[in-house]
């Protein structure tokens, strides 16, 4: 029967475990088994659902492409500047942005197929290539927004309030390559390539041209994609799709496809897409950390091609390639007994998380910082949940792992399934997140924003620690300061593709111009919020423009690392400062390698995220009130929307001692 | 000669940036710029060392970078605890090389794909690493945990030491001890190397585990330069020392390859982002121009292998 | 070297009995028994299938028995392994030489000659010197300094066997190792076999040419489903007498009779040049109905003509198919012009192991089953069925994988492929080579019909009676071209080869 229906038993076991994981979550996870929430699974999986479907057969020939992820940011980012600066129809930048995929597609191709490189270099070299090209046009910092409301429907909008307008694209996309990879004549040669290229040579099949094609064919399924993730966030960004290929990859082996070649097929890919899209949806359903779930999908991949490799092992004698039929069942088995074993540690993890709710209704107030891994977000988390014990309210305090807009979206979502009552968000991009936003507002939540706004009409109110104007001004006076005579300043930035530390550039050379024409940007260069590359980047910068006597840090990990480095290199003379958080610059403040830093206190700023956003939920602000009583933070001033915590903080070696964070 | 047509492409390429940044810039080759390069570049040359040894059995390991993070930790929390710093390095590379040793199991007795069995081990420990850690920095190093409390010229010169040390180690072990020819057999047929009594599997395995072992090492060695360590160092490691290694030379498939190579692989990659830093090229280009060199290093090779090929035929 | 005393029996070099070995429930193994002497070539012959390798693999350690008895120079073995068996001086020497393609010939020879020292390094001078004499010895003359991936498939097999003399091996086990080599350099394996026999060695040689089997062998084993049926002397059997032996029946005769009166040119190639593989003027012309064969030593160019007509090496040159004239660039331009090509390396290129019989079988008339670019696989099963019964595929089913089946039952599926794409023109590259004695007879008669049924056809074998017994007419390959074209009644084994090494015959 099964193999009338040319369904594997690899396949049963997916579906067996696709099933046994939805069961779990419907019971753990009570939202979770609704309609709308599939479908929001559904359609956070489009994007990553094309990359997947253009890499299966990649894979099946025993190829791979990494460069998919940063086709993406470049052709969004390309389809922004034609929609922005070329002012061309939407339709002509949809058709040029195939262009380019195919292009960046043909790129891979022909130093694969053409001049027969390994496709593990080569599209390592593109990856590379790809999204410095992305980052070099638009300086890591232009994100093009504004696109038409039927050009965003197509990313945003539903088919009868319930299907996403994308999922068609999804399907058709993937019917057209079921039959191109399972019923064509140029599918069956694809499988034979993986499994012997020479031999399909010798049969007459034109090898080279079939991998051409498969390679082309993911370069313009990558910049479907990027059109589709432009519409879905509503901004075109240098660093959209990071990533991806990875997922995309794991997605695809975890569906049964072999990296050697020859075996898989799509519906094992989506399959295995599904399997990974309704674990994290899920977990954050029931508000696990995310960090749980890459630690999972890791497992998961190692127990799935393990006990897949112990049935193949298993099967050797019998034949070299083939596969006895006996040892299926056990495999079935095998990754359902790992399913479970992943099932227990997700419950346990569970019931650590939920320990605290107690019976009765809690207020839950769900906090979103920008990055989980960033010390200044982690210093706010304390202060979240000091408020959190204090008013005795649940706390969900999840985000993406590193700076990632969709991500955000995909957590707001998952956030109104769940039913939360106030959602706190630090905005990544303005335009992306605002709909979602405005959909959980529409849901009777609280929405607040914090460290970075939103559309105005996207939240009730924003938690305003400090303006980025303030914060330049601040910045650039000190810099002033320091410089009575004027002279080179260089700054160390974050990932160039930051939007805050962007408007921050932006503001800072606005200040220059205007107040103090006597300090020069000698030069701009990321770190990545890694301390250590801002170390090499600034030992750099001190001997490649000798004349600059300030660094301006502008992201946490970046002062400490350019402190050091100036410091190493003994040069009393330059300055430092810049924004970061006391506690990893208290040495550097000490000993005088670090100026001046500027923050507020993240500690308050956490706080004040919970007991504003309990405060909304119960209603308990009326409306144009001129203040607010905030717990311990005494009356703080509502200026319109947003509620003032106060000015950015001087942080010297005078007080930093005073400061816990 | 012809052996060694990659290693003079590549050693060519870098004397034509060096020549370029000789006669239009000034400052690049001071003493103290190229020892802060070469410090800056210590952990990429240590790993890609191991990279090699992995390439060369036609395996590959995307996890380094993680692995880099969480010896890095390591070394801290060992050193806060208050172990004596060198105790705190040999335990950040146990750690390393237990990491290691575990991918190399399943690639060399489980017989599972390298790439994923890293791919796996990457995503798992990064995320791990951030679950355990929540992002905290270690901070609150003892006085003696920075540099071994040695000056920076002293501390300059102990990591030359080191890494001409081990660079000669792995050149000589690769060419004259026949464990370095095993890991070329192996790479090069391995049912061959079978038949002829190596244990393929362990050589895979070791391969792995000194890899761990030296990226664990490589992460002491980082992070005793400063007196508090991130939690998310090491993130894009993994790419750094494959290209490295492809663009030294060495056969992605296996069989193939030089430490030299690797080290002009290292040195190349090293002094491109400073040079254009340099040459005064905004970095928003950078990470394309990374790109094209290993696209041309790679296309290069086989461009000039075609000629030959037409030569010797004509 | 060896000190066998006179008054005692001396001992054998290997003594086994009733060895089995089982793979996941399958006998492979039912009783293999071998007696092998010193100083003795004892060939050990088989159908494939028939326990040949795992007997050989069990000496070398490579597998263990699961009963059985053996014993090497009187030493009972019970745990065995390739390093053990190395040390007691058993050789093995395979038909695709074991060979590290990255590494240079020195290495290759005394690597494995290493391997019972205890020095962990390595003395490169010293490897070089002995690469070089152990060649020499062999009276061959390759580079030590080269990679072992750029020599010839002959100077791999030059290397193994510099390797063998270099262990001082007691015994060794030869399987196949003319199958790739040409007649010159055959003889010269053979004066080296005899030369090592002198001098004690015990040689196991493995063979499906019985002709060099009966030339060269002391003593034979035949095994058959696994069993040892008989041991016997050399110049008491003859070819008959083996064939049945080997099949447990009797095979009549070994070339099909056949009647076909050639028709018009199929194909017809004039003055074609290709420096790229080293062909120069090499004109020919084949009728249908016609059966050319292709004679000359290994690398004299008749496998590179075949990989240049079917496009795998292209040239410019136009050539003369069915009177149109044309270029051949690519396979699947000579696939739509009706040539179909069954190359020399079955498992490699011939099938693919992995796929079902029915996809090896369309693989190459893809379209034919497809309507509109879409596989119709209904239309596949039974097009591969109808081959399946009309070759006599020994397989359960037509989706079975191609790996699992035997040589000669693989050969069958990969001709099966060609005759699926209704060829006018079909080059035949070793097509009986390490296939059982029963396929090879039924391949025979299957080229025969072949002819019968108006194909031209182009045989190209390395076994002269297969040439002489099957080709109309028949075209001596050397050094890169056809020197001479003999029709079948002139055409004899002296004449045949003496041009193929290059001498002029009269007419």
């Amino acid at each position: 029967m099964l193999k009338r229906l040319h369904i594997s038993a690899a396949e049963v076991a997916l579906v067996a475990a696709l099933v046994l994981e939805c069961i779990y979550f419907s019971v753990a996870a009570p939202s979770f088994a609704t309609w709308g929430n599939i479908f929001e699974i559904v359609r956070f999986s489009v994007e990553l659902g094309l990359l997947v479907i253009a890499l299966t057969p990649i894979l099946i020939t025993g190829g791979i492409d990494l460069s998919v992820g940063s086709a993406i940011g470049m052709t969004a980012v390309l389809f922004g500047t034609m929609w922005h600066d070329g002012h061309l129809p939407i339709a002509a930048c949809v058709g040029l942005s195939l262009l380019l995929g195919l292009a960046a597609g043909g790129l891979n191709a022909l130093l694969i197929a053409g001049l027969r490189l390994p496709p593990l270099i080569v599209t390592l070299g593109t990856f590379s290539l790809y999204r410095g090209i992305a980052e070099g046009i638009t300086h890591g910092a232009v994100s093009f927004t504004g696109y038409s409301a039927g050009f965003l429907h197509l990313g945003q909008g539903y088919f009868w309030k319930l299907i996403p307008v994308q999922l068609p694209i999804l399907i058709v996309v993937l019917a057209a390559y079921a039959v191109l990879l399972h019923k064509s004549v140029i599918g069956r040669s694809i499988y034979a390539i993986g499994f012997n290229a020479e031999g399909a040579r010798y049969a007459g099949i034109p090898v080279r041209k079939r991998l051409a094609l498969l390679y082309v064919l993911s370069g313009v399924i990558a910049s479907l994609a990027a059109i589709i993730y432009v519409a879905h966030l509503g901004l075109a960004k240098s660093d959209l799709g990071t990533g991806y290929e990875l997922q995309a990859i794991t997605a695809v082996v975890v569906g049964g496809v072999s990296v050697f070649g020859g075996r898989g097929t799509l519906l094992g890919s989506m399959l295995g897409l599904f399997f990974l899209s309704v674990l994290q949806n899920g977990m954050h359903l029931m508000a696990l950390p995310s960090e749980l779930t890459g630690v999972l999908i890791g497992v998961l991949l190692l127990a799935i091609v393990a006990v897949d490799r112990l049935r193949s092992t298993g099967a050797f004698g019998v034949t070299a390639g083939g596969v006895s039929l006996w040892k299926r069942p056990a495999f079935a088995g095998a990754v359902l007994i790992a399913v479970g074993v992943l099932g227990t540690l997700l419950f346990q993890a569970a019931g650590h998380r939920n320990g605290a709710a107690a019976a009765g209704h809690r207020l839950t107030i769900a906090v979103m910082p920008k990055a989980k891994g960033d010390p200044y977000f982690i210093s706010a988390r304390a202060g979240a949940e000091e408020a959190a014990k204090e008013l005795g309210v649940d706390l969900i305090w999840d985000g993406p792992t590193s700076l990632d807009a969709s991500q955000q979206n995909e957590l707001v979502e998952n956030w109104i399934t769940r039913g939360v009552d106030a959602i706190v968000v630090a905005v990544e991009n303005k335009g992306s997140i605002s709909t979602v936003l405005r959909k959980a507002r529409a849901h009777g939540i609280a929405v607040l924003t914090w460290d970075a706004d939103a559309e105005l009409n996207a939240r009730d109110y924003f938690l305003n620690q400090a303006t980025p104007v303030g914060i330049a001004n601040a910045l650039t006076d000190e810099g002033a300061r320091l410089l009575p005579n004027g002279g080179q300043f260089a700054i160390v930035t974050g990932a160039l593709s930051a939007e805050n530390q962007n408007e921050w550039i932006a503001d800072i050379k606005k200040r220059v111009a205007s107040d103090h024409p006597n300090l020069q940007l000698a030069t701009i260069q990321p770190s990545d919020d890694d301390r250590d590359k801002a170390f090499n980047q600034t030992q750099v910068i001190l001997k490649a423009y000798p004349q600059v006597k300030l660094v301006v840090a502008i992201s946490a990990p970046a002062v400490p690392g350019a402190a050091e480095a100036v410091a190493q290199a003994g040069r009393a003379d330059v300055k430092v400062i810049g924004l970061s958080l006391p506690s990893i610059c208290r040495t550097y403040l000490h000993d005088g390698s670090v100026q001046t830093i500027f923050l507020w206190n993240t500690q308050d700023l956490g706080y004040l995220t919970v007991y504003a956003g309990a405060l909304k939920a119960e209603k308990k602000i009326p409306a144009g009130a001129k203040n607010v009583h905030v717990g311990r933070l005494g009356n703080l001033e509502i200026s319109g929307s947003e509620i003032i915590l106060g000015k950015p903080l001087l942080i010297d070696k005078n007080n930093v001692d005073s400061l816990h964070f | 000669m012809k052996a060694y047509a990659r290693e003079l492409a590549v050693a060519a390429t870098i004397l034509l940036v060096l020549a370029l940044l000789a006669t239009t810039t000034h400052g690049f080759f001071t003493v103290d710029n190229l020892s802060d390069l070469f410090l800056a570049n210590v952990p990429v040359l240590i790993v890609s060392l191991g990279m090699t040894l992995i390439i060369l059995t036609g395996q590959i390991d995307i996890s380094v970078g993680s692995v880099f993070a969480v010896c890095s930790i390591v070394t801290g929390v060992a050193a806060r605890a208050g172990l004596p710093v060198l105790v705190a390095m040999l335990i950040a590379s146990v750690v390393g090389a237990l990491l290691g040793s575990f991918n190399g199991a399943l690639v060399a007795w489980m017989r599972m794909p390298s790439i994923v069995v890293t791919l796996a081990s990457m995503v798992a420990i990064r995320d791990g690493l951030r679950w355990q850690t929540q992002g905290a920095w270690v901070g609150d190093l003892p006085g003696s945990f920075q540099r071994f409390g040695l000056s920076q010229t002293i501390y300059t010169v102990l990591m030359l030491v080191i890494a001409a040390l081990l660079v000669v180690v792995f050149i000589v072990g690769l060419r004259y001890f026949r464990g370095g020819r095993n890991i070329f057999a192996t790479g090069s047929n391995e049912a061959a190397a079978r038949i002829l009594g190596i244990d393929t599997n362990r050589v895979l395995f070791s391969v792995f585990a000194i890899t761990g072992l030296l990226t664990g090492f490589s992460a002491a060695l980082n992070a005793v330069r400063f007196n508090q360590i991130p939690s998310n160092s090491g993130i894009g490691l993994e790419l750094k020392t494959i290209a490295a290694v492809a663009v030294g030379g060495a056969t992605i498939t296996g069989g193939s390859g030089t430490i030299a190579g690797t080290v002009l692989g290292v040195v190349l990659l090293g002094i491109i982002g400073p040079a254009l830093t340099f040459l005064g090229v905004s970095a928003y280009w950078e990470r394309a121009i990374q790109g094209l060199i290993i696209l041309a290093a790679v296309s290069v090779n086989v461009l000039s292998h075609y000629r030959r090929r037409q030569v010797s035929h004509a | 070297m060896q000190n066998v005393s006179s008054n005692s029996a001396p001992p054998l070099a290997i003594a086994a009995k009733s060895l089995t070995k089982s793979y996941a429930g399958v006998r492979a193994l039912r009783s293999g028994s071998l007696e092998l002497l010193p100083g003795e070539v004892h060939a050990l012959i088989g159908e494939n299938g028939a326990g040949k390798s795992t007997l050989t693999k069990i000496i070398t350690g490579a597998i263990q028995p699961d009963s059985g008895e053996l014993e090497i120079f009187g030493q009972r073995i019970t745990e065995n392994d390739p390093n053990r068996s190395r040390s007691l001086g058993v050789a093995a020497i395979y038909q695709q030489p074991a060979i590290f393609p990255h590494l240079t010939v020195a290495e290759n020879i005394c690597m494995p000659l290493e391997r019972e020292k205890s020095s962990i390094t390595v003395d490169w001078r010293s490897r070089k010197q002995r690469a070089k004499e152990l060649i020499q010895s062999i009276g061959a003359n390759i580079d030590p300094d080269r990679l072992a991936g750029t020599l010839s498939m002959a100077e791999q097999q030059v290397v193994e066997i510099a390797k063998a003399i270099g262990a001082k091996a007691r015994i060794l086990l030869m399987d196949e190792p003319t199958a790739l080599l040409s007649e010159r350099e055959t003889e010269k394996l053979f004066a080296l076999v005899k030369r090592l026999r002198s001098e004690g060695v015990a040689i196991i040689y493995i063979s499906h040419r019985l002709e060099e089997i009966l030339t060269l062998a002391d003593r034979i084993t035949v095994l058959r489903d696994g069993e040892t049926i008989a041991c016997c002397n050399a110049c008491d059997v003859d070819r008959a007498k083996l064939i049945e032996l080997m099949v447990g029946r009797s095979i009549e005769s070994v070339f099909p009779k056949r009647s076909v009166v050639p028709g018009e040119v199929a194909i017809e190639v004039k003055g074609l040049n290709n420096p790229e593989v080293g062909l120069h003027d090499i004109s020919f012309s084949v009728r249908k109905g016609e059966i050319f064969g292709l004679a000359g030593l290994v690398g004299s160019g008749r496998t590179e003509l075949a990989r240049t007509l079917f496009g795998i090496t292209p040239v410019h040159t136009t050539i003369t198919l069915h009177g149109r004239k044309i270029t051949i660039g690519s396979p699947a331009q000579a696939i739509a012009n009706g040539l179909g090509y069954l190359p020399e390396d079955r498992r490699q290129h011939g099938v693919i192991l992995d796929m079902s019989i029915a996809s090896n079988i369309t693989l190459a008339s893809l379209n034919e089953v497809a309507k509109r670019g879409l596989l119709d696989s209904t239309l596949e099963q039974s097009v591969a069925e109808g081959y399946r019964t009309s070759l006599r595929i020994k397989a359960p089913a037509t989706d079975t994988v191609a790996g699992a089946l035997s040589g000669g039952n693989q050969q069958k599926v990969a001709l099966a492929r060609w005759l699926a794409i209704k060829p006018g023109i079909m080059i035949l590259d070793e097509p009986t080579q390490g296939v059982d004695v029963g396929s090879k007879s039924e391949i025979h008669e299957l080229i025969v019909e072949f002819a019968e049924r108006g194909m031209a056809v182009i045989l190209i074998s390395s076994e002269l009676p297969e040439v002489l017994g099957m080709s109309d007419r028949i075209g001596i390959f050397h050094n890169g071209t056809i020197v001479a074209t003999l029709n079948r009644e002139e055409a004899t084994q002296q004449k045949v080869m003496s041009l193929a090494f290059g001498h002029e015959v009269e007419a």
